[in-house]
């Protein structure tokens, strides 16, 4: 990431200066700390909206409840986790709170799902197959409610700012669907 | 076909029902919650600003227009500004918001490009980025086949999300 980052800027400059867009640049330079700012603050405050709305969800047990339907299904798709309990737990959090984007959230809960499996992992410094399977439950997994993306359309004025939900659930669901498929076909070995 | 501006306020009432039935400290709860995101500028202003400084260089130095501009011969179908989005989504999530917003700014955010980068945008995460820090957490460095299946996932996430789009929106 450090040297990609390095590269877009020095190629994106040495261009300009042949460019002749130097004053153009000249204004990202001066004013891109504040243009930022000034969008990713009403940004935290509309997420922040949300997050109290699912604290409160949480908190009703609606998330623990979620967590209760996915259990079967993840006992069947992590064999090797089957006897603890803790640790599928942790599994089952973390794939529900990263579908209501509460992404923040979801990451202490997925490390401790990982210290859980490590302990399983005959190999230390091998992914065991379960993490392999944890880890694309988690990249591709589905994402129900997508917070940032719909305070960010709210803040740029959209008319629709709902109408990509639909769509954007459909996406995900087959990604994941592809994703386990993949992982199941690749990684059988039972 | 459903109307989808209630998909929010349904949401809403649902939990807040649920949380009365409970009888769940609701307020308080909600406060919380508000305090716990404001958290979350600390964590998104660094990295986006970084981000959104790299893109804004490569727009304005007239470079982005020239990489897009390969990618056009793909399909033309596919507005062209979407290539550094598909490019960026599974690499780094504050690089690909900070497209998302480059694409709001500069084509609307209704557009048919608009459109598309928002259901990209929800339809995968960041892939690289969450096997790097799940696996190091724990030290491990052989990864096995996580990062191709990641990646293949992601692959059917944005290519059903072009798809979709192109269907529905255009």
């Amino acid at each position: 990431m450090n040297i990609l980052w390095l590269i877009m800027i020095c190629a994106s400059l040495i261009f300009a200066f042949f460019n002749g867009r130097v004053d153009v640049i000249n204004q990202v330079c001066l004013n891109i700390g504040k243009d930022t700012f000034d969008f990713v603050l009403p940004l935290v405050c509309t997420v922040c909206f949300w997050n109290g709305v699912l604290y409160v969800a949480r908190e009703a047990g609606m998330i623990a409840a979620l967590e209760k339907v996915f259990h079967p299904f993840l006992k069947w798709l992590l064999p090797d986790l089957k006897e603890d309990e803790e640790t599928l737990g942790y599994v089952a959090t973390n794939i529900t709170v990263n579908m209501f984007g509460l992404g923040s959230a979801a990451t202490p809960v997925g490390l401790k799902a990982m210290e859980g499996m490590q302990r399983h992992n005959p190999k230390k410094d091998t992914a065991s197959r379960s993490m392999v399977t944890f880890l694309v439950l988690n990249t591709a997994g589905v994402t129900l409610l997508p917070t940032t993306l719909i305070a960010l359309r709210s803040e740029f004025h959209s008319l629709q700012v709902t109408d990509f939900m639909p769509w954007a659930v459909l996406c995900t669901m087959f990604a994941s669907l592809v994703g386990i498929a993949v992982d199941r076909w690749w990684n059988h070995r039972d | 076909m459903i109307d989808s501006t209630l998909i929010l306020p349904a949401l809403v009432l649902l939990i807040f029902i649920i949380a009365l039935c409970k009888r769940v400290p609701a307020y308080s709860v909600f406060l919380t919650g508000v305090k716990d995101g404001m958290g979350l500028f600390l964590d998104i202003y660094p990295a986006l600003l970084a981000m959104m400084c790299a893109i804004s260089l490569l727009r304005e130095s007239g470079l982005m227009d020239i990489i897009s501009g390969l990618f056009q011969y793909i399909s033309t179908a596919i507005p062209s500004q979407i290539w550094p989005m598909v490019l960026f989504r599974p690499i780094s999530g504050s690089a690909s918001l900070a497209v998302l917003i480059d694409i709001f700014k500069t084509c609307g955010v209704d557009s048919l490009a608009g459109m598309m980068a928002s259901i990209i945008q929800g339809s995968t995460d960041t892939t690289v980025y969450v096997i790097t820090l799940y696996f190091s957490s724990v030290g491990i460095k052989k990864i096995g086949n996580s990062l191709s299946i990641g990646l293949i996932a992601d692959i059917a996430g944005i290519g059903m999300a072009i798809f979709l789009t192109l269907l529905i929106f255009a």
